[in-house]
């Protein structure tokens, strides 16, 4: 139940910098993924965001309050670790208890919130067991739950579910967002991992080496890239980034792709853009899944190089080692290695980068 | 795993020499110390593994209780040597342990220099010799020459870098982020280390106490240059058991050596089921 803002935010480690000048404004109750791969700076952020690392420079503040010098125990968050960090010594009861007792509340409040918390979250009948020898499921709600119990204003979790298996991780995706809606906590949420940001954030912070790449809905990132790191970075494939140079043509501008042919014709506002951003070197993207097979004649037609077959889709890699190409289709597409096929993306999908900048092209 | 029958023989072979070399000595210690004098004097008529009329003879001379089958006159008993080691290698392990582990902790937590663990390591790089003439001057400056807490300070001195390096490598391997979940929760740095990381830290402190016992209590060297009379050790105490007549009291020595052993066994009993390496710290295997 509080606002989150990072103010030119830098953090260095000796001469290396893991975090340049980062602006964000995460609102109150909202659930906010940082997403990129590892090393970018996300962990970092969330350090200091919870006071266990001091800003190098900038400034955090929590609804308008400069968190400078204010120590962590202070701040009133909660953190949930990656390897969880329970309390091996004590068992289950007394680890949900921690921070209840901290606070000094009284013996009978911490008991019935401690079986309040282990209700909800299945612990109730482990609560007597000493916690060092629990599962890595048990382990991981445990860590949750010890931060949850003090209802922080804000939560914050590093990774939480990236060592647990699968299934579980799908079950805990549900949870974790069902624990959000009901205590409406402004919740911070770093991963690698872009289903869990895509599934339970309002809106995804994309990270990469210590920039902040985007910010946006879940699907304004994955519709609408600013840039080529995070076309590439979300989906699965990620986009198809294609080289290529802007050609007239008497249908219209298009996109000459050297080997693959020449694209389709761009439509009327992307061509104004591109036009207007001046440099005829641009990248042209389109989503795996917005590629269609195309009656033959139309189209680009390109090589299948190798058909991955995944259960309920197929994707299919085409073209040349230069320019390839990732198209996703139903499970049954006839194609295999060796043969040709011509393609069809669906117009309005196309987006365009600046090849130099790596900026993506909006429609004005 | 299967393995071929010459490999099986050859490591049951190896084993049993290792036990032999480590126990045999032990039990003829153990044998030696129930024997009548008769047995264990170069006048014996012959050496049998076992006693054939076991005694306590060897144990009541030590005491000084009797003297009926050895003709030799002790000037002073085992008691006040056994409480010299005892209270000079438990007070010794206790100034290691505490310095050492404060000292682990800042450094491993908050170290900034790299120096200096190694150049508390230094101080077992030259032989304790070298340095034991200036601290027996400076021992009798400040008159703790012959006293049971002047051997223990040197004693927590120069075993001092063993429990550093010790607890250092167990603190290194804690996961700080431990510490971090207590601090988050409004715990002060002092109250995590006595109520997280030190209870935690338990089966460390422990093997870590046994190894630094066994050092201090086994030490000959400092404490015969360091006592004279009053507060000798036990192994200062066992050497002066000979006599002129009989030459090395063998039996009196075994029966000395098997009291010394005790300390350490029943420690080694106590802590056992810490002295497996199963720390997990709470989080995962990394």
């Amino acid at each position: 139940m509080t606002a989150i803002h990072l103010q030119n935010l830098v953090k260095r480690f000796g001469a290396f910098t893991a975090l340049k000048t980062m602006d964000l404004e995460i609102r109150d109750g909202e659930f906010m993924a940082l997403l990129g791969p590892s090393g970018c700076g996300k962990s970092t952020t969330m350090n200091m965001i919870a006071g266990m690392e001091n800003p190098s420079e900038g400034r955090i503040l929590f609804d308008g309050k400069d968190m400078n010098g204010v120590a962590m125990g202070r701040r009133g968050v909660g953190f949930v670790f990656q390897n969880y960090a329970i309390f091996t010594h004590m068992n289950v009861y007394d680890n949900l208890a921690y921070g209840l007792r901290m606070r000094r509340l009284p013996e009978g409040e911490v008991d019935s919130r401690v079986r309040k918390i282990a209700d909800f979250l299945q612990l109730s009948p482990l609560l007597k067991q000493p916690s060092a020898k629990l599962s890595v499921n048990i382990l991981q709600r445990l860590a949750i739950g010890r931060s949850a119990i003090v209802e922080p204003a804000i939560f914050l979790l590093d990774e939480p579910l990236s060592n647990v298996d699968a299934a579980f991780r799908a079950v805990m995706r549900t949870e974790l967002k069902h624990l959000q809606r009901q205590f409406r906590q402004t919740m911070v949420y770093v991963t690698h991992d872009q289903l869990e940001a895509m599934t339970m954030a309002d809106r995804i912070a994309v990270m990469d080496h210590g920039v902040l790449q985007q910010v946006g809905t879940p699907l304004e990132v994955y519709n609408n890239p600013d840039n080529l790191f995070v076309a590439g970075f979300i989906g699965a494939p990620g986009m198809n980034l294609l080289k290529g140079e802007l050609a007239d043509s008497d249908r219209g501008l298009v996109v000459d792709l050297a080997a693959l042919g020449r694209s389709a014709p761009l439509g009327p506002a992307l061509a104004a853009a591109a036009r207007s951003n001046g440099s005829r070197d641009i990248v042209y993207g389109f989503r795996p899944e917005r590629v269609s097979l195309a009656p033959s004649g139309e189209g680009m037609t390109m090589p299948v190089v190798f058909v991955e077959r995944i259960g309920a889709r197929t994707v299919v890699h085409l073209g040349t080692d230069a320019q390839r190409v990732k198209a996703v289709f139903d499970n049954d597409v006839a194609l295999e290695a060796g043969v040709s096929a011509a393609i069809a993306i669906e117009p309005g999908s196309v987006r365009l980068f600046d090849a130099a900048s790596g900026h993506g092209i909006r429609e004005a | 795993m299967n393995r071929s029958l010459p490999f099986e023989v050859f490591r049951y072979a190896a084993i049993s020499l290792a036990l032999a070399v480590t126990l045999v000595p032990t039990l003829w210690m153990a044998s030696m110390a129930f024997k009548p004098i008769a047995e264990w004097s170069a006048a014996g008529v012959d050496l049998t593994w076992w006693p054939k009329n076991p005694t306590l003879d060897n144990f009541r001379f030590i005491f000084g209780t009797s003297t009926s089958d050895l003709i030799v006159a002790l000037d002073r008993t085992a008691g006040k040597p056994i409480l010299s080691s005892l209270f000079s290698a438990v007070f010794g392990t206790l100034i290691a342990m505490g310095c050492g582990t404060a000292a682990a902790y800042g450094l491993s937590r908050f170290g900034s220099g790299k120096n200096l663990p190694l150049a508390l390591i230094q101080l077992r790089l030259f032989p304790p010799m070298a340095v034991m003439i200036p601290v027996m001057i400076m021992w009798a400056f400040l008159g703790m020459v012959d006293s049971w807490w002047g051997l223990a300070l040197i004693y927590g001195i120069v075993t001092l870098p063993f429990a550093f390096w010790l607890m250092k490598t167990f603190f290194d391997d804690m996961p700080r982020e431990i510490e971090d979940a207590a601090l988050v929760e409004g715990c002060s740095r002092s109250r995590v280390f006595m109520k997280i990381t030190l209870p935690m830290m338990r089966p460390a402190l422990a093997s870590s106490a046994l190894f630094v016992f066994i050092l201090n209590w086994s030490d000959y060297l400092i404490a015969l240059l360091l006592t004279t009379r009053e507060w000798v050790t036990i192994p200062v105490y066992m050497a002066s058991l000979s006599s002129s007549m009989t030459g090395q009291l063998y039996g009196a020595k075994a029966a000395l050596g098997l009291i010394a052993a005790v300390p350490p066994v029943i420690m080694g009993i106590a802590i056992q089921r810490h002295l497996v390496r199963g720390l997990t710290f709470g989080a995962l295997k990394q």
